[in-house]
């Protein structure tokens, strides 16, 4: 027992090592040898598109964060986004787990919306386990299923259960089964984890609208890759345009704040504590 | 049950017809001359020491009903013979239908031992007869002394039986009692028209059944499994390998018999016999028609682990059975020569291992309604399910113009504290999950009334807003209620966050 654990260590050593060793050799330097750069996916977005060699490795675990339970929708609209680009020449359903505790907070998928997205609802395969221990095992086994074009794995929080040992489980089957699988975390903290890619998602206010000026624009987003295996990571402020169903730079001029720097998760630290206020009747 | 000694003997009484009346009693008190309909101070004249208790006829079901799943080790067809006072000598019993299953048992003699043997070692006091009729054998298992009725012999077998052996309404035996007709026999070749006429149809109809001159149908439990396959062990076995390597062996024994039929299993049934008497049944479904033992043990491997504990096999399992509940035509496929197979093996399986270990109804599809409500246009529905074509669901070539549905709904609106604009304005603020927000940009009214035709007149409008905060989170909500015209103070709810 002891031994797995210590030889589990050093393997989580070793990718970090590898890790380092490729950030030092630049981004065009080292190409990624394994095999699991291979799914390359366009968004049709220079900025974003700049940062994968070779197109956003679709086939490996992934994962979308938005640190507040509000952002959910937001990152949710953003896997989404990133569901339109990987399923645009994939067959296969999409398996949907929604663990418990998140699908309280959140609601549930509205078919109607997803179809307005650019995601074919009829291809979900919802899955609503008990418990996270199910929903874990549930992701799993759809990880290891070569037939699927996705696996999303929606929960809440950094539960324990979903740990490094897991999510390299859950990484590894995504690879060898080359399917898209991204682990959507509600109001989570930033975690070591063995995910290719994870990004955090923040809702931005949105543009005026091209065809109805007081209208609300399209959907704007604070977006950090925070993590990137395969080369740089970045910030950047973005929006989703859903009539071309792309992703589109914010115009110079709207950008009303400097974007935080991407290595500081939460910027200036704020004073105090957010709480939510009881009734007031 | 047998008798106790050193105690009284005991009883159970109910309220039958104004008196406190025997429904049952030990054999101990039958020795003493208690016997069933007795009134409760007869009895206790007769045995003073008489002990009583409610007669309880629901635990009796339940016992009657469980003795009966014991008893599928026989024959699927097993009916119970419910428990009745408008009959004489209805206790209840169980009739076994096991024309096709004697041979099995090495004929019906031993068949027979080997019922009464089993449920005397129970702890019943049984007894079983065989007949070409189920009245017949009713009536030789009571009172005749011939357990087994040779075919075709039922007058001369049941001839000298009282005619309480018919399943007749006491008042009609006590009413051909006073005439002197007191057995099967001395009824049986009489005119029949004054009988019926005198007597009623019933009193022809139980003797026709019993004689086996009218078809009695009985009523089977359980429908019957479509296919159906056992095995009997002599030596009972516990072990989790050996139950999944005994429905291995099961499930390869029906599949040549699903091919012949060109069918699949969609349910299945795995009935474990336990040898104290308890069966335990599981039931898996499937996505797809099954027939390879592989998968069909795989679905009950992990169905098993989806309970949070292990089997409880007691002493054992000395008899499992695999049925096939439900089927479903399979078309002879002729294999892709470059894939090697179907294309969609691998996700019906996966489909079927998340049913059987989450529960089907948590492996689900989106299915549309033909409602313009929100939260009941779809609805999910198991995936195990047959697949329909098309879910009524599409994703447009060219994009929607404005996204006017939500990413996600909530399926019950929340209610939410709004200022807004009388009588037909977007909300300024609003405060939901008790967190205030600022109303900065909104779009709507959209006006979704209400299914009158369904909900009659009361039902109100909804006029739902798209609208979004300072920070950029937009929102679905809606006025529940015209103002003015249908409430005065319409209320606000949250239904759907916008990406």
């Amino acid at each position: 027992m002891r031994r797995d654990q210590a030889k589990q260590t050093i393997g989580i050593l070793r990718d970090a090592v590898a890790g380092i060793d490729r950030r030092h050799a630049g981004v065009g330097g080292a190409a990624w040898t394994d095999g699991s750069a291979d799914g390359g996916v366009g968004f049709g977005f220079p900025p974003l598109d700049d940062v994968f060699e070779g197109g956003f490795p679709a086939h490996a675990l992934h994962e979308i964060r938005c640190p507040l339970t509000r952002d959910i929708s937001a990152a949710t609209g953003f896997l989404a986004a990133v569901l339109v680009a990987c399923l645009k020449d994939r067959q296969g359903p999409v398996v949907w787990i929604a663990d418990p505790a998140a699908r309280l907070e959140s609601g549930e998928i509205f078919p109607a919306g997803l179809s307005m997205f650019g995601v074919d609802p009829s291809r979900l395969l919802v899955i609503h386990p008990a418990e996270l221990k199910s929903a874990l095992w549930a992701s799993d086994e759809a990880a290891g299923c070569h037939d699927l074009a996705a696996v999303i794995f929606h929960l809440r929080g950094n539960p324990g259960l979903c740990d490094m040992t897991a999510t390299r489980r859950l990484m590894m089957k995504a690879r060898d089964s080359r399917v898209f699988a991204c682990i959507l975390r509600q109001a989570g903290e930033e975690e070591a984890s063995a995910v290719a890619t994870r990004w955090r998602v923040q809702a931005r206010p949105s543009l005026a609208d091209a065809i109805f000026e007081g209208g609300i624009g399209p959907l704007r987003l604070d977006l950090a890759l925070e993590r990137n295996r395969h080369g740089r990571t970045g910030q950047w402020a973005i929006v989703w345009n859903h009539r071309s169903r792309r992703f589109e730079q914010v115009p110079t001029h709207f950008v009303d704040r400097p974007a935080l720097p991407f290595d500081r998760s939460h910027g200036a630290p704020q004073k105090g504590q957010v709480v939510a206020l009881d009734r007031a009747s | 049950m047998t008798g106790r000694p050193d105690v009284p003997p005991l009883a159970a009484i109910s309220r039958i017809r104004n008196a406190q009346r025997i429904v049952a009693v030990e054999e101990e008190g039958e020795r003493a001359g208690l016997r069933g309909g007795q009134s409760l101070s007869d009895a206790r004249a007769l045995a003073p020491d008489l002990d009583s208790f409610d007669h309880d006829a629901e635990a009796d079901m339940a016992l009657l009903t469980s003795v009966a799943i014991w008893c599928d080790r026989y024959t699927p067809l097993v009916a119970i013979d419910q428990p009745s006072d408008a009959i004489a000598g209805g206790c209840g019993g169980l009739f076994l239908d096991i024309s096709g299953c004697v041979h099995l048992f090495g004929g019906e003699q031993a068949m027979l031992d080997d019922v009464t043997a089993r449920l005397r070692g129970a702890g019943f006091a049984a007894q079983a007869a065989i007949a070409d009729t189920a009245g017949a054998a009713w009536a030789a298992a009571r009172y005749g002394d011939r357990r087994i009725v040779e075919p075709g012999d039922q007058l001369t077998a049941l001839g000298g039986l009282p005619l309480a052996a018919l399943r007749l309404d006491p008042d009609c035996i006590d009413m051909l009692g006073k005439l002197g007709l007191r057995t099967i026999g001395c009824i049986a070749d009489l005119p029949r028209a004054p009988l019926a006429a005198r007597f009623g149809a019933q009193l022809l109809r139980r003797l026709d059944q019993a004689l086996g001159r009218e078809e009695e149908v009985i009523q089977p439990r359980l429908p019957t499994a479509e296919l159906s396959s056992e095995k009997i062990f002599a030596e009972p076995i516990a072990l989790q390998e050996d139950i999944e390597r005994t429905i291995g062996l099961l499930a390869a024994n029906l599949q040549p018999l699903m091919d012949a039929r060109q069918v699949g299993a969609r349910r299945l049934e795995l009935r474990l016999f336990r040898v104290d008497g308890k069966v335990a049944a599981i039931e898996v479904r499937s996505a797809g028609p099954v027939r390879t033992p592989d998968r069909i043990q795989m679905l009950f491997r992990e169905r098993i682990a989806g309970f949070h504990e292990d089997l409880d096999a007691g002493f054992g399992f000395d008899l499992i059975r695999l049925n096939v509940l439900e089927s479903q035509e399979r078309l002879a496929r002729q294999d892709d020569l470059v894939a090697g197979g179907d294309a969609h093996e691998a996700f019906d399986s996966l489909v079927d291992r998340l049913g059987a270990r989450l529960g089907v109804d948590r492996v689900l599809r989106f299915a549309s309604a033909d409602t313009h409500i929100p939260e009941r246009s779809f609805g999910l529905v198991s995936a195990a399910g047959d697949r329909p074509d098309s879910s009524g669901f599409a994703v447009a070539a060219e994009a929607p113009c404005v996204l006017t549905r939500p990413l996600l709904l909530f399926d019950r609106p929340e209610p939410v504290e709004a200022i807004a604009e009388a009588p037909d304005g977007p909300p300024v603020r609003f405060r939901w999950r008790r967190a205030v927000y600022r109303i900065v940009r909104s779009e709507g009214p959209e006006r979704i009334g209400a299914q009158w035709w369904l909900e009659g007149r009361g039902g109100r409008s909804r006029d739902y807003y798209r609208v979004e905060d300072d920070e950029g989170h937009r929102f679905w909500i809606f006025r529940h209620g015209l103002f003015g015209s249908e409430t005065t103070h319409p209320k606000w709810y949250m239904h759907g966050l916008f990406a």
